[in-house]
């Protein structure tokens, strides 16, 4: 499962380059996530709506996290064209991916102190 | 190239051919072609068929060449000059200097 | 491969785990790295911190990146601060909005380091070819200005050789830049003691500083020779000597020489390597063209030297005019040259011979649009002799040491007469005389004309008469060069006397030749002022001095001067 929402190859290169700093950069990312998560989640202006999705995006691809960023690239471009409706369901959805792959990201934590 | 050098067989007559227009940025070329000579050959033929153009520098050049030539005791020629070039050395009387056709 | 030089690079990106990410690769890479969170703090790290290189997000609260980006350019002003936009836009979509802000390339999300690596290599590069070029620029406009100033210094010294000319005389006109000199063209107008005039149009090969290095010795000669009255022959000589010696082999000066005499209302021309000159005779309308004989200045060893002239006669108002290859060479938009058929054409369409000289000038200026730096142009007219009065001359000795009392006789004798010209030697002899210091010119031309009457009637046995309409002018010298050149015999005797006489004193000059003379007293029936070509010679001489007598059968002419205390 975690194949298809996460790119390992990615993840693997993150440990490598950021070596100890791994762990710091895992916790911004998903500290980040949840504020930016909130957002979509709170507000209805669709300007807002598109760039706080290009900004999730953009991390999210950073992360390897591949479906988490497409979905929130279909958000960034659909903003001003769905319906509210489309909308809410889209974030839902943004929001579901987030939960799935978190877990991977806390247990990269535990690797990165076990080595 | 715009300075083409041609030495006959027996190494007395050198041909200097310039291509183009004839002035200072010739500078360099003309002069090595004349020193870079193994052989000092007898006589020096310099041939303007493809010349476009003369100014004074190319005069000066051509009196550097008579120079190192031997100066009075020189044998150079200057060939197959078109109409304008051909104005330019007669105003100037080079004909007295060098055998001019 | 070079190894990169680290570099300060500014990281402007609001999303923290992507900007800790980004700070990250580029640190690993060697990089000292400043951050920012938005493009307002961007600005204001860049002005204080003025990293080299920026990588900016597009998308930014406050400030977003492309104003960040256009203000920072701003800043930064001829030098180059490369930067790099980071983005998730679509990709033409990037480009084109990257572009537009002043950015020069762009990194996508999400962040590949190797891109990321070549990227700031490429972009380094570039900064530092910009910073090359800015030095290089900044050095070459400082010689540039060393090389102005030289040049102003130079100018400076050749005006005050120069300055001792006669280009301000009524029968000048003339055109020239004044940075001509620094084109290598050189104009000199001086009178000599006779009160004939010389010119000279020079035009150096070569540009700037070479060119009129050569000018001011060339002028000193010119002006030296011709003040202490030698002829057009010995001062061309000298001048190409001199040239000959001190150039560079591939340097040489073309040049027009006059001597108009009025004298005499001859124009006497050598023309080395120079345009075609033209003598305008006013009541034909005929133009004479002046072609180049001879080579440049400069280039024949003295032994090769030919200093034949060619001499034309002249009526009051004729004029003699002559120009620079800048004038036939100036080119129009098109690269077409002015030409020697416009010019022609301004000739033949010209009504009013005062208007010809700013007709020409007009023409140009119309054709050209700018003025060329090296057109040279300068018309010379001939005036009633009455009308030219050359200034007198300045003296650098005390007066002390006058010599009063005293005689000398020359004989010049046959191949001597070809070669060498007595007159200027014998003028400074009694110019050493104070009390005639006053009466130099008219002095010089009476020795002049008794020397010249000497040698070309007597010796030579030329028929003055020849000398009455243009065509027999010409066969008249030319005669004199065939016979000069053949004279093996004969002679010619200049004899001075000072002598004091009360508070002042007396020079009798007495001047005779070996030739047949001539029938005196008709020639002494004749009107003092008639105006001819031919036999003028005798008026002038009882004009000048007193007491004018021949003897021996016109062989022998007598002439005195007086000065007061």
């Amino acid at each position: 499962m975690t194949d298809t929402h996460i790119d390992r190859e990615a993840l693997s290169v993150l440990r490598e380059v950021m070596e100890e700093g791994y762990p710091e950069l895992l916790d911004t990312f998903l500290a980040d996530s949840e504020i930016r998560l909130a957002e979509l989640q709170k507000t209805a202006d669709t300007k807002a709506l598109s760039e706080v999705a290009h900004s999730f995006k953009g991390s999210a691809s950073n992360m390897g996290a591949v479906r988490l960023a497409e979905l929130c690239r279909e958000l960034e471009s659909g903003a001003k064209d769905k319906s509210p409706e489309e909308i809410v369901k889209l974030v839902a959805e943004i929001s579901v991916e987030f939960a799935e792959v978190r877990p991977v990201y806390e247990n990269e934590k535990h690797h990165a102190h076990m080595h | 190239m715009s300075v083409v050098t041609e030495v006959s067989q027996d190494g007395q007559k050198l041909t200097i051919s310039v291509k183009g227009r004839f002035d200072f940025g010739r500078h360099q070329e003309f002069r090595e072609a004349y020193e870079r000579v193994d052989k000092k050959p007898g006589s020096i033929v310099v041939d303007l068929k493809d010349a476009t153009y003369l100014d004074s520098s190319a005069l000066g050049m051509l009196l550097l060449l008579r120079d190192h030539a031997g100066g009075d005791d020189s044998d150079v020629r200057v060939v197959n000059s078109n109409s304008d070039v051909r104005k330019i050395l007669a105003i100037s009387n080079f004909d007295k200097l060098f055998d001019i056709s | 491969m070079q190894a990169q030089e680290p570099l300060t690079i500014l990281i402007a990106e609001d999303s923290a785990a992507d900007r800790l990410l980004l700070s990250t690769i580029v640190r690993r890479q060697g990089h000292e790295v400043l951050t920012a969170t938005n493009g307002a703090e961007a600005l204001e790290v860049f002005r204080r911190q003025a990293p080299h290189l920026v990588l900016m997000d597009a998308m930014m609260p406050v400030m977003d990146g492309f104003e960040a980006a256009r203000q920072i350019k701003a800043l930064a002003g001829e030098t180059l601060v490369p930067i790099i936009f980071l983005t998730s836009l679509t990709e033409s979509e990037a480009l084109a909005r990257c572009l537009e802000a002043g950015g020069d390339d762009f990194l996508a999300k999400p962040y590949n380091q190797v891109i990321l690596a070549a990227k700031i290599k490429a972009m380094d590069r570039l900064r530092r070819l910009q910073a090359t070029v800015l030095q290089q620029r900044d050095l070459i406009a400082k010689h540039h200005d060393y090389l102005l100033n030289e040049q102003r210094v130079a100018k400076a010294v050749f005006d005050k050789v120069a300055h001792s000319g006669c280009l301000s005389a009524p029968n000048i006109r003339y055109l020239q830049s004044p940075y001509a000199l620094f084109n290598g063209d050189l104009l000199l107008a001086a009178y000599t003691p006779a009160g004939d005039m010389h010119v000279l149009l020079g035009d150096f090969t070569g540009h700037g500083l070479p060119a009129a290095v050569g000018a001011m010795p060339l002028a000193e000669v010119f002006y030296g020779m011709t003040a202490k009255g030698y002829g057009l022959a010995e001062t061309l000589r000298e001048m190409n000597a001199k040239l000959k010696r001190i150039l560079p082999v591939d340097m040489f000066c073309c040049a027009t020489m006059l001597c108009l005499s009025f004298q005499r209302r001859t124009v006497e021309v050598w023309n080395g390597g120079m345009p075609d000159g033209y003598l305008h005779r006013i009541a034909t309308g005929e133009r004479v063209p002046l072609p180049a004989r001879h080579l440049p200045l400069g280039v024949l060893n003295p032994q090769a030297f030919d200093d034949r002239t060619e001499v034309q006669a002249m009526t009051v108002g004729d004029r003699v005019f002559l120009l620079s290859d800048g004038v036939i060479d100036t080119t129009d938009a098109d690269d077409r040259l002015f030409g020697v058929e416009r010019l022609q054409q301004l000739f033949a369409a010209n009504h009013e011979p005062d208007n010809l000289f700013a007709e020409i000038a007009q023409a140009l200026h119309a054709f050209r649009g700018e003025p060329r730096d090296d057109v040279s142009m300068v018309e010379v007219s001939l005036l009633e002799a009455a009308h030219v009065v050359p200034p007198a001359p300045v003296y650098s000795d005390s007066g002390q040491s006058s010599p009063l009392d005293w005689s000398v006789s020359f004989e010049f004798r046959g191949a001597t007469l070809k070669r060498f010209n007595p007159l200027p030697y014998l003028l400074q002899l009694l110019l050493e005389v104070h009390g005639l210091r006053t009466q130099g010119g008219a002095i010089y031309s009476v020795l002049a004309e008794l020397y010249s009457n000497a040698l070309e009637h007597g010796v030579l046995g030329l028929d003055s008469s020849l000398k009455r309409d243009a065509a027999g002018f010409a066969r008249y010298y030319e005669m004199r060069n065939e016979r000069l050149e053949a004279l093996q015999d004969g002679y010619v005797r200049v004899h001075l006397q000072i002598k004091p006489q009360g508070a002042g004193g007396c020079l009798v000059i007495r001047v005779e030749d070996s030739g047949k003379g001539f029938d005196v007293a008709r020639v002494m029936e004749r009107p003092l002022d008639g105006v001819r070509l031919s036999g003028r010679g005798v008026s002038l001489i009882r004009q000048l001095g007193h007491n004018a007598s021949w003897s021996d059968e016109g062989r022998s002419a007598c002439v005195e001067f007086f000065w007061e205390g």
